[in-house]
């Protein structure tokens, strides 16, 4: 039996007559477990058991009981002398009180006046994932998250962007805020199954009273805590395997032997003439062509996957155990969780080890507090190791061991350029591990001034230690057959922040509701670390301590900053009806120079409920009409500490075998310095028709950004080598976002089947205004004015020159070149795009001839979440897409896997042969390192859907689950990032995922690098 | 809260310390790594060495630069970043020599010795941008503030300057007479440097349009102070000047150092400031028949070749002269068993009687590859057991090999050179004064006499060095050939053309790459177009005549 429903809470024993009412307690669909039943105005209280029963012992026959739980209205039933009380419960209308999370405090859905996408704990949980940015994607308009750079590591964080990127030096990433505390952790150092909702806040005016921080936006995470009622235990845990989502396409033996005929033949030519006759001719064979290793394959017909030698399947699995539960005037949550992955080839994996509690105490009537901790430990493995660049570029022909099984250094025939990507995973030939502890800590003090009068003091620390060390042995493709190297960094970060929060919440005249908030903040976060390097470490076992080594080197970094920030807010109200957000913020930096410290941050906002509105009551299909309107300024803090005070470089000489390091002066004050700063104007209307079966919201803003930080050259004649930063350019935004949530199919997902819907569409389009030193074009750093950032400018692929007397006429009026090795016949065909004439009169493709080819930036994006349920199965699809952007395949363009040259091997391409008239890609010649214009081969249409994951779950009956003791049990597959569909650049053109973006220049750069992988995964979730 | 507002930084170095004692001492290091950003770089290499008579475009060199074609424009890398560096470090320079007098706690004499280095140093980087650029911007004063205004001073002007920094370091009593003097440091200033420096500007001068009638007179008397007072002297061997480990021989007046300590020493610790000369020059041997890449041989750069006049022509007398098989490498034994040739029948005529068919043609430390520097018959090099390449098949990827920074003693092949780089020798200062005399600022007789101190010292170890002896020098090309005999790829070739007004003139008669391109006012490089762009206060930054 439930030992709370033995008797009454306080223990309060009746002097007179005992009087005990019992009863059963449910809803609409059966008995409901955990309900609080309390005497009204007393301690006497009692709560439902599993089956819903109760029985509470009150002193007479008289007053109320009142029933509460959460999600359901509470319902106050007088006693009236009755032995049997059973009460039905009716849920929420989630609508009208669903509170969301704010900035400093919590507002009801209805009386929001910002922009504001809020997860809630379900969506959250519907794609299991490593961390938390992962979980978002797809899941809301305006919110881009992609991987940085195509990084596909274990413990790799993607890159986020909200409403498009408005920085071109700064960063463009949000702002977290957990619990109510600046957040300026790992997003790895969070545990995505301690949290229950995620806040992302879009406008100005919600997150303007963030000021200085909140020009990319804000995300709020609430963690999980305690609730009134019977402990719940709960576990959730999944185990599955990772593996690469395919391989990239390279030449086999026979492909690559051709390849590199090809390319002798066409390269080499002597007095004018051809030295070769064509790929059949012998010499080829016996020229030193071919290293002696890749003839023996070309005889035996050998044909190595270097790609199939590395792959293996990755493990994934993930554990978490919490229990939560509450009385009165306590509750509290406590979990642990487990989360380990590896990766797709050996040495890469990222482990988790977090644990978090939170507890909540009434003390008397006016003070609460409460406090929560976040501990996590981390450690990632081979964050660094990339053997892409090998394993494409290595020749098929050859094998990676020598004729004694010894493992080889440099692969033969590649001209000492490609090592053994398998001698980088001999046990102890690489280390890299990277250590992680942090601990996050939020404590607050509620006090009740008076009635709608209260002070909060809020305080939250974060802990962090880093530790990274790696090793790489000799015989490693770090240092290819040189002296062994490692290095090892210890960091430390401490920060603080202290809020002191005064609302008052009043209502005046039964009609004007308003609402004061004040705050006055500090923040203060310090960092500090430093690292050694050396080599020829005696062992790779001693790579902690130097000692061994030689050639130790070490540097060092100390940061401290400081904000104090004042904030005050205003919500009015009139009659639900009109709404309206003031709020001004100022925060002082000690980023900034004296007498420019503080900087204003104002924001306002208005809303009309229209469903308030008189006219609407007839308007039945209309279940929620609500337009909104905001305006404000948020700024970017992006300007490192000591950055006005200037700076001496150091510079290293030796004076025989005496070394002395000298200073110069490298970077000179800049006291005008400050925050970037962001103007945004914001108009959505939220809807709802026929009882919510539609609803959703539909905004449209427009940003612009000014006193963007640009590195301003100095001439070089000043003697000042590094730029000055200074407040310059300018970027502009606008966008339109559409959010809809359907019922499809109403049911109760038991009986009868259910289908529902989240879609969310999103436009962006972003350009930049204005650059530095009135630069329309600054081409060294890719940034345009009138263009995205982001944006790729090159000249535009046409083809092949194709040997034809029009193509020939065509080239030979260029100026290019028709014989030898050097002939562009075969070779990639520029558009000359400048047709204006050079000052010599004459026609050349030169760098005018650049286009701009494309940008990360989509024309569109979206999300599309699908929920069916029926009997005790439910399936979810999760699914997100971006149309129309361009990307740079690294793996297409860079000088590694597709040079032509034939020196390494190459991607699987129908090449141009002077029988083949291919006319996409060219000619293999071995006189270029890489195929002139190689650069265009890169750009691909960056199109996809990716069905971010699909789950089948299935609930446990509850006959089975009483017999086995729990409450609830939820088994589950998934399959994650499995499908990428409508991507040409993965269909058409060999790639793997077109899904990358750099997190510095915003580029859609897919680099060499580890392959995207999918994951199939088996989970169950239980409460006891 | 104020105060927590206040910025006090502990891992970072402000500007105020820089005028402090220590910062001071400091600056003076840096002033001093400076020279490492520009002597023993791709950068000073890539502007001083190709693009002459001596030197073309190797297989992996592709420099627009050296062809003169119309990709070398304003917007070079290579020239822009010569440029700035000499700017930075002059500005440090400027730094030392404007604080000396408010630093305290250092004594006087040191103070004034430290003063004399930084102004050799200044005179050093303002002597490679007037030479390269003619008119160029004169920092006279520290700069510490942005500036986005800036204007050229006069070629007149900018020479003043120079020489009389020179004047003033050789005035000083505190500094050290010569780089053997007791107690100087490897590489550190000294008089005898500065005499040369000074003799080789007035020399410049004189041929520039800033020219003074006493230039070639003064170029003459200071090169000969040198010559008699320095202590120093040449070495009895051409082939020692060069030779690894030698680089504070007695014959090196200056010379920028650096170090086998590989935590400073790339790869990935020095920032841009290896001495990658080594690899420069090194041909692709490697492909070769019983070749592979060695730390010996080092790593094939492949950034530039000998034109045929250098080799063909400049070195033909190789009997009395020995400098040719000391400057070039023509031999390589074989280091890689794993490729031999074998010979294959039928056995061509004239093989040697060992040849067997299907026998390896030699054996490892064999020759491998040999260039007789003359040439041979097709049958003769289809005979050979080695690769027997007259000069006739020489080719932009391998042809005899300069070796004077050749460097076997790194720890691996792809490592930057761990030897210092000679800036200004003995060798070069008989040039200076020959040059100097020749041109009027001595007798013929005292011209013909330098000169044939240089001519006797390459005929060791032949036992008549007098047959070297000229009696007469027929023209100021004759010192060109003799410079180039002596000092080809010593970082000073394209200024020396230029010196002569022969730039063009050499260039289209031995630099087949080049000779089409070549104009005349190729004689000045362009001023950084980013320079232009990022004068954005006052008058635009004048370009050179013929850049756009």
């Amino acid at each position: 039996k439930h030992p709370l429903t033995d008797r009454p809470f306080y223990g309060k024993v009746p002097e007179r007559n005992s009087f005990v009412v019992k009863g059963k307690v449910g809803d609409a669909d059966g008995t409901l477990p955990s309900v609080m039943v309390k005497l009204k105005g007393t301690d006497i209280r009692t709560s439902t058991d599993e089956n819903g029963n109760y029985s509470l012992t009150i002193p007479e026959g008289s007053g109320t009981l009142v029933y509460s739980s959460i999600g359901y209205l509470v319902q106050e039933v007088p006693v009236n002398n009755r032995n049997t009380i059973n009460v039905t419960l009716v849920a929420e209308n989630k609508t009208l009180t669903e509170v969301i999370v704010v900035g400093y405090g919590t507002q009801r859905k209805s009386d929001i006046t910002g922009s504001i996408v809020s997860v809630n704990e379900k969506a959250l949980r519907e794609v299991p994932v490593a961390n938390l940015s992962q979980a978002l994607q797809g899941k809301g308009a305006g919110i881009d998250i992609q991987k940085g750079g195509g990084n596909s590591k274990p413990g790799a964080s993607p890159v986020i962007r909200i409403r498009g990127v408005r920085s071109i030096s700064a960063d463009n990433g949000p702002l977290f805020v957990v619990d109510g505390i600046p957040f300026n952790g790992n997003i790895n150092d969070l545990n995505p199954d301690d949290v229950v909702s995620l806040e992302v806040l879009k406008d100005a005016s919600s997150t303007a009273i963030y000021g200085s921080r909140g020009a990319n936006g804000v995300i709020l995470v609430s963690t999980k805590r305690g609730a009134l009622g019977t402990p719940v235990v709960t576990y959730s845990g999944y185990a599955g395997f990772t593996k690469n989502l395919g391989e990239v396409n390279v030449m086999n033996g026979p492909q690559f032997t051709d390849l590199k005929k090809w390319a002798v033949v066409n390269g080499n030519y002597v007095d004018g003439k051809p030295k070769y006759t064509g790929i059949d001719d012998p010499r080829l064979l016996t020229d030193g062509i071919f290293a002696a290793e890749e003839l023996e394959g070309i005889k035996s017909g050998r044909s190595t996957n270097w790609q199939d030698l590395i792959y293996k399947t990755g493990l994934n699995t993930n554990h978490q155990v919490g229990v939560s539960g509450g009385v009165e005037k306590t509750q509290y949550a406590v979990s642990a969780g487990y989360h380990n992955e590896t990766g797709i080839y050996p040495g890469q994996a990222f482990e988790r080890f977090s644990v978090k509690a939170s507890f909540d105490q009434q003390l008397g009537k006016i003070v609460k507090v409460g406090l929560s901790s976040l501990n996590t430990y981390n450690t990632t493995r081979g964050e660094g190791a990339n053997p892409m660049g090998q394993v494409l570029r290595a020749s098929p022909l050859t094998i990676p061991y020598d004729k004694n099984g010894t493992l080889l250094g440099f692969v033969p025939g590649s001209a000492n350029q490609v090592w053994n990507p398998l001698a980088d995973f001999v046990p102890g030939a690489k280390e890299e591990n990277r250590k992680r502890f942090g601990t996050f800590t939020t404590l607050y003090v509620d006090v009740k001034l008076a009635e709608g009068f209260k002070y909060k003091f809020n305080a939250g620390t974060e802990i962090k230690s880093d530790n990274y060390g790696n090793f790489y042995g000799s015989a490693t493709s770090n240092n290819l057959g040189g002296l062994s190297t490692s290095s090892n960094r210890n960091s430390f970060r401490s920060n603080y922040t202290l809020e002191n929060i005064l609302t008052y919440d009043k209502t005046f005249a039964t009609h004007h509701r308003l609402n004061l908030t004040g705050l006055f903040s500090f923040q203060e976060s310090l960092s500090q670390s430093n690292r050694f390097n050396n080599s020829d470490i005696a062992s790779e076992l001693l790579y902690y301590n130097p000692t061994f080594g030689a050639n130790l080197t070490g540097s060092g970094d100390y940061e401290k900053w400081a904000i104090v920030s004042y904030m005050g807010r205003l919500n009015y109200g009139y009659k639900n009806k009109y709404l309206m957000t003031l709020t001004m913020r100022s925060d002082g930096s000690s980023r900034l120079a004296p007498g420019s410290k503080y900087q204003l941050f104002p924001s306002a906002a208005l809303a009309w409920n229209v469903l308030e509105e008189s006219f609407m009551k007839g308007v039945k299909a209309v279940s929620n009409l609500k337009i909104r309107g905001s305006y404000g300024r948020v700024g970017n803090t992006a300007i490192d500490a000591y950055q006005t005070l200037g700076s001496l470089g150091s510079a290293v000489y030796n004076f025989g075998d005496q070394t002395t390091t000298g200073v110069y002066l490298a970077n000179v004050v800049n006291p005008g310095l400050k925050w970037e700063y962001t103007t945004t104007a914001n108009i959505g209307v939220d809807f709802g028709l026929f009882d919510n079966r539609i609803s959703g919201s539909v905004e449209a803003y427009k940003s612009f950004t000014e006193d963007l930080l640009l590195p301003q050259n100095l001439p070089a004649t000043s003697g000042i080598p590094n730029a000055i930063l200074t407040n310059v350019g300018k970027t502009e935004n606008k966008g339109l976002e559409f959010q809809i949530s359907t019922v499809n199919i109403k049911g109760d997902g038991k009986k009868e089947f259910s289908w529902t819907s989240d879609v969310n569409v999103f436009i962006n389009r972003g350009k930049i205004t204005a650059l530095q030193e009135n630069v329309i074009n600054d081409i060294t750093n890719s940034r345009f004015v009138g263009q995205p950032i982001g944006t790729i400018y090159d000249y535009r692929r046409l083809g092949i020159w194709q040997n034809t007397p029009a193509d020939s006429a065509l080239a030979r009026s260029l100026g290019l070149s028709l014989s030898g090795t050097g002939s562009v016949i075969g070779n990639i065909k520029v558009d000359n795009a400048n047709t204006t004439p050079t000052a010599a009169g004459d026609q050349r493709i030169n760098a005018d001839d650049r286009v701009f080819i494309g940008s990360s930036q989509p024309k569109w994006s979206g999300g599309f979440t699908n929920r069916i349920a029926y009997k005790n199965f439910d399936f979810t699809v999760v699914a997100f897409g971006r149309f129309g952007s361009t990307i740079v395949s690294r793996v297409h363009n860079s000088g590694f896997a597709n040079t032509f040259q034939g020196n390494y091997n190459n991607l699987n391409v129908n090449y141009w042969t002077p029988t083949n008239n291919e006319n996409y890609w060219p000619k293999p010649n071995a006189a270029s390192t890489n195929t002139p214009n190689n650069s265009t081969l890169g750009y691909f249409d960056g199109t996809f859907v990716k069905i971010r994951s699909l789950t089948l779950g299935y609930v446990l009956p509850s006959s089975v689950l009483t017999r086995i003791g729990g409450k609830s049990l939820r088994i589950y597959a998934t399959a994650n990032d499995a499908f990428i569909l409508f991507s040409k650049y993965r269909n058409k053109y060999s790639g793997i995922d077109p899904e990358a973006i750099g997190s510095d220049n915003n580029r859609g750069d897919v680099n060499v690098d580890t392959p995207a992988a999918y994951s199939i995964i088996f989970g169950l979730n239980m409460t006891l | 809260c104020k105060k927590q507002l206040t910025e006090e930084p502990h891992s970072i170095l402000t500007p105020e310390f820089f005028r402090t004692t220590q910062g001071f001492k400091k600056g003076l290091d840096a002033a001093y790594a400076g020279t490492r950003m520009l002597w023993g770089t791709q950068n000073l290499f890539t502007m001083t060495v190709i693009g002459t008579d001596e030197f073309y475009t190797g297989k992996d060199g592709n420099n627009d630069i050296n062809k003169y074609n119309s990709n070398y424009n304003t917007s070079n890398g290579t020239v822009a970043a010569v440029w700035k560096e000499c700017y930075v470090h002059i500005n440090t320079c400027n730094g030392i020599i404007e604080n000396a007098p408010q630093v305290t706690g250092i004594d006087e004499q040191l103070k004034s010795r430290m003063v004399a280095e930084a102004k050799f140093l200044r005179a050093n980087y303002y002597f490679l941008l007037v030479q390269f650029w003619g008119d160029v911007t004169l920092n006279k004063t520290f700069q510490t503030a942005a500036t986005t205004a800036a204007s050229r001073n006069s070629l007149a002007e900018v020479y003043e300057f120079i020489i009389n920094d020179l004047k003033e370091v050789i005035a000083t009593p505190a500094l050290f007479v010569g780089p053997k003097a007791a107690g100087v440091r490897p590489g550190q200033a000294n008089k005898a440097a500065a005499l040369h420096v000074l003799a080789k500007v007035y020399l410049t001068r004189a041929g520039s349009a800033a020219k003074k009638a006493t230039d070639y007179t003064d170029a003459y008397t200071n090169a000969m102070e040198v010559i008699n007072n320095s202590g120093l002297s040449l070495l009895p061997d051409f082939g020692q000047v060069y030779a690894e480990g030698n680089e504070g021989s007695n014959e090196v007046l200056w010379s920028v150092q650096h170090t086998p300590n590989l935590a400073y020493n790339g790869p990935n610790n020095s920032g841009g400031a290896d001495n990658v000369l080594n690899h420069m020059w090194v041909p692709q041997y490697e492909l070769q028949p019983g070749m592979m890449r060695d730390v010996f041989y080092g790593r094939p750069y492949i950034r530039c070749v000998p034109t045929p006049w250098l080799t063909n022509t400049a070195f033909q007398e190789r009997v009395n002269d020995t400098r040719y098989k000391k400057t070039f490498q023509t031999v390589w034994y074989c280091n890689n068993a794993a490729s031999i040739p074998v010979w294959t029948a039928p056995l061509p005529a004239g093989a040697p009687a060992s040849a067997v068919v299907g026998k390896p043609k030699f054996a490892l430390g064999d020759t491998a590859i040999f260039m007789p520097g003359k040439d041979v018959t097709n049958a003769q090099i289809a005979a050979s057991r080695y690769l027997l390449i007259p000069p006739r098949n020489y080719t932009t990827s391998l042809s005899p090999y300069m070796q004077k920074y050749n460097d076997t003693k790194r720890a691996d092949l792809n490592y930057p050179s761990i030897r210092s780089v000679i800036v200004y020798r003995l060798g070069e200062t008989y040039l200076i004064a020959a040059e100097a005399a020749f041109m009027g600022g001595a007798s013929a007789a005292d011209a013909v006499n330098n000169l044939n101190m240089i001519r006797r010292r390459a005929a060791f170890p032949n036992p008549n060095p007098e047959l070297m002896n000229v009696s007469s020098i027929p023209s100021l090309d004759f010192i060109l050939d003799e410079r180039s005999r002596e000092l080809c790829g010593e970082l000073t070739r394209w200024l020396d053309l230029v010196r002569t007004g022969k730039l063009e003139e050499r260039v289209k008669l031995y630099n087949n790459e080049a000779k089409g391109n070549i104009k005349p006012f190729h004689v000045l490089r362009p001023i950084p177009q980013s320079q232009i762009d990022a004068t954005t206060t006052g008058a635009a930054y004048p370009q050179n005549a013929g850049w756009f």
